[in-house]
């Protein structure tokens, strides 16, 4: 009688591991938003957790970048840098190129999603 | 048998688990040649994933400093101050400007390695752009002429008043390095992105299958008209919109045509390069974008032994594409409706 209950329970604990296991892997990992500065993380945002879109600046002795956060995406809004490519990168939701201000040395990437791409060229 | 159900139900559960654990790559990236480099690879162990990773952060760091042309005690900055003597230059320097001037001159100088005084007029460098007077581009492009460059063992002479700039190559060499310290560590799989304009896959992924890279739509810069694989093969892209500043209503770009030292303007928005050598496709894309789709895919036809495919995209948003590129390309979602012509 023991052993067949403890053979349940291993029988139980197989299982429910191995439903873990195959869902953990189906499903999809969140989008995070990470900031670095040279390398340095600023911030992390759940992309997928924004519940009102909102707006903030990261500044420090290069200059400032104003981030804007949507759920499911991020941009650099505005920004002093000289060249504003980062500006015009415009919105990014995906995990292939990262927005880069190199004037000023920081960059967004998004992890975590699963684009089906390994990188971008352009 | 109770014992034995007990100890086929452990093994399931530890097989479950153990099998679980798939080998992460090693990733991280750097500021390098102005740009936001970063690389991933699987290797061996933390001691030697360390050693491969300080050896890729040195070689580029060299490299940089080498080519930089701000950097008063590199090669390039002393060969443009020259005034026209001659000046001795390390193994580096020298091979690259060898490489890039066999480019030069395959492409008839559709790709020229002494645009430097035209990049800087149009304020490319310091991005404080203007647009010079007709003249003075006429002028301008007097002055590019990669037959000039002297270059003899690790002996360079460049003719006063000229200026290299490395740009359009620099990454392209620092590729092809990182390449072979990957290999020289015995690594097999890994994906060097050089600032993507330029990418080297080492082998493929992990599980055999080919790296899959996007191509950026030079009309929507934020997102991928099509998918390359890439195995043991570098890809370069060249594009209007990567760099440019628009004045009363015209957009400048920043690949100069050394016929006229302005942007080129060959009816091409961008054009990727897939081969070997990073440096080929780093300099090429660039020849081909001066070039336009006519002369590009000619010079295709005729250089087999360069071993390069080829990816246009016109400025009317028409896409065409080498035949060697069949099996390897393929539309991104959303573009699935473009229409590809296939250049034979």
């Amino acid at each position: 009688m023991r052993a067949k209950v403890i053979g349940f329970l291993l029988a139980a604990a197989v299982a429910a591991s191995a439903a873990f296991l195959l869902l953990r892997d189906r499903g999809k990992i969140s989008p995070m938003a990470r900031i670095t500065r040279d390398g340095v993380v600023l911030e992390e945002i759940a992309l997928d957790q924004v519940e009102e879109p909102r707006r903030f600046t990261l500044e420090d002795g290069r200059g400032r970048n104003t981030i804007e956060v949507e759920r499911g995406r991020i941009r650099v809004a505005e920004a002093d840098c000289p060249d504003q490519v980062c500006v015009r990168r415009g919105w990014s939701g995906d995990g292939t190129t990262p927005i880069v201000c190199l004037p000023h040395k920081l960059m967004i990437e998004i992890v975590g999603e699963e684009g089906g791409l390994d990188g971008g060229a352009g | 048998m109770r014992k034995r159900l007990l100890c086929v139900l452990l093994a399931a559960l530890c097989l479950l688990t153990a099998c679980q654990k798939a080998p992460e790559p090693v990733e991280f990236s750097t500021f390098s040649m102005n740009t936001f480099m970063s690389f991933a690879f699987y290797g061996e162990g933390e001691t030697e994933n360390q050693r491969v990773q300080d050896r890729v952060n040195v070689t580029l760091r060299r490299l940089d400093s080498l080519f930089c042309v701000n950097n008063e005690y590199g090669d390039v900055n002393q060969i443009n101050r020259s005034e026209g003597r001659r000046v001795k230059v390390d193994a580096p320097t020298a091979e690259v400007l060898s490489r890039s001037l066999e480019l030069c001159e395959l492409t008839g100088g559709a790709l020229d390695i002494t645009a430097y005084p035209a990049v800087k007029a149009w304020g490319f460098t310091q991005e404080e752009h203007r647009v010079p007077s007709p003249g003075e581009l006429a002028e301008l492009a007097g002055k590019i002429d990669y037959t000039a460059v002297g270059l003899e063992g690790e002996w360079v002479t460049l003719p006063a008043g000229m200026e290299l700039d490395l740009g359009a190559v620099a990454k392209g060499y620092a590729g092809d390095q990182l390449d072979q310290i990957m290999r020289d560590a015995g690594i097999s799989s890994a994906l060097l992105n050089l600032g993507e304009s330029t990418i080297v896959a080492v082998g493929g992924k992990q599980d055999g299958s080919p790296w899959r890279i996007g191509v950026v739509d030079p009309a929507r810069p934020e997102s991928y008209f099509a998918v390359v694989e890439l195995e043991d093969m570098a890809m370069g892209t060249s594009g209007g919109y990567q760099r440019y500043f628009e004045q009363d209503g015209v957009t400048y770009w920043h690949i100069l045509d050394p016929e006229t030292a302005a942007p080129a303007r060959s009816g091409l928005a961008s054009v990727t390069v897939a081969a070997p050598s990073a440096l080929t496709c780093d300099g090429l894309s660039t020849a081909l974008f001066v070039m336009g789709l006519e002369d590009g895919t000619q010079f295709w036809r005729d250089h087999r032994e360069l071993e390069f495919e080829a990816v246009f995209v016109t400025e009317e948003g028409e896409i065409y594409r080498t035949a060697g590129l069949t099996g390897r390309f393929s539309l991104a979602e959303g573009y699935e409706d473009r229409e590809v012509t296939v250049l034979e």
